[in-house]
């Protein structure tokens, strides 16, 4: 019986197309999410049980508090002295594994000022469900 | 009729789609890229190619057992049937 076979080659065309499409903007996306700015500043972000520190260029510390200033490029380099934590930000969509031994990199840049919380993602002992911080911005 | 159908699920799929999305993306107001708007855009992005590809695969499945169910007056017994062989 003759039969033709178009209809299979258009199906899988399109289905070939939206992989493609979708490889290629989550790749971008991931790309540009990826590039901190060469004017970021550097702060040092350290988990333990149950507390943030947070180191920042000039030295500064802080402990369980972060302040930022608005519309600044902040790249956190996070690590860990303890056991495995996540550093998040659930406002900003900033989430890294905080890991013993290394130094994982993220950044953002405040759009909104205000007070934000910072918390750990990661299951890391008896208080982390209470391991916070809170992040201030500024607008400056 | 089904060339047209065809055709217009190509044309959405490599033209509409990329373009709608670019128009409704949120635009980055300051001097750094938005974080936030990045991401959720590229997760409601995919959600909406995960359900058109759901819907296609659904849409097809329903359709052949529509097409192909025993009381269609347009079906036919297979070659095998009409020789009494199956």
């Amino acid at each position: 019986m003759a039969h033709s076979n178009w209809a299979e080659w258009i199906y899988l065309g399109v289905v070939t197309a939206l992989l493609i499409y979708v490889g290629a903007e989550a790749w971008n996306v991931e790309r540009i999410i990826d590039h901190a700015p060469a004017d970021a500043e550097i702060i040092i972000v350290t988990g333990q049980q149950w507390f943030w520190t947070f180191e920042h260029e000039d030295g500064t510390k802080e402990v369980g508090e972060l302040h930022l200033k608005k519309d600044h490029a902040y790249k956190f380099e996070v690590t860990s002295i303890d056991v495995n934590h996540d550093f998040n930000i659930p406002e900003f969509v900033v989430l890294m594994d905080a890991i013993p031994g290394r130094i994982n990199t993220v950044w953002f840049s405040p759009n909104e000022a205000g007070e934000f919380e910072i918390q750990c993602r990661e299951y890391c002992g008896l208080i982390h469900y209470n391991m916070r911080a809170k992040l201030y911005v500024e607008d400056v | 009729m089904s060339r047209i159908f065809h055709l217009s699920i190509i044309i959405t799929t490599l033209f509409i789609i990329p373009t709608v999305s670019l128009a409704f993306a949120a635009e980055t107001a300051g001097e750094y890229i938005d974080r936030k708007a990045e991401i959720w855009n590229l997760f409601f992005r995919m959600m909406t190619v995960a359900f058109v590809v759901g819907g296609v695969i659904a849409g097809t499945m329903v359709w052949q057992v529509w097409r192909f169910r025993e009381s269609n007056p347009n079906s036919k017994p297979t070659e095998y049937e009409e020789k009494g062989e199956f």
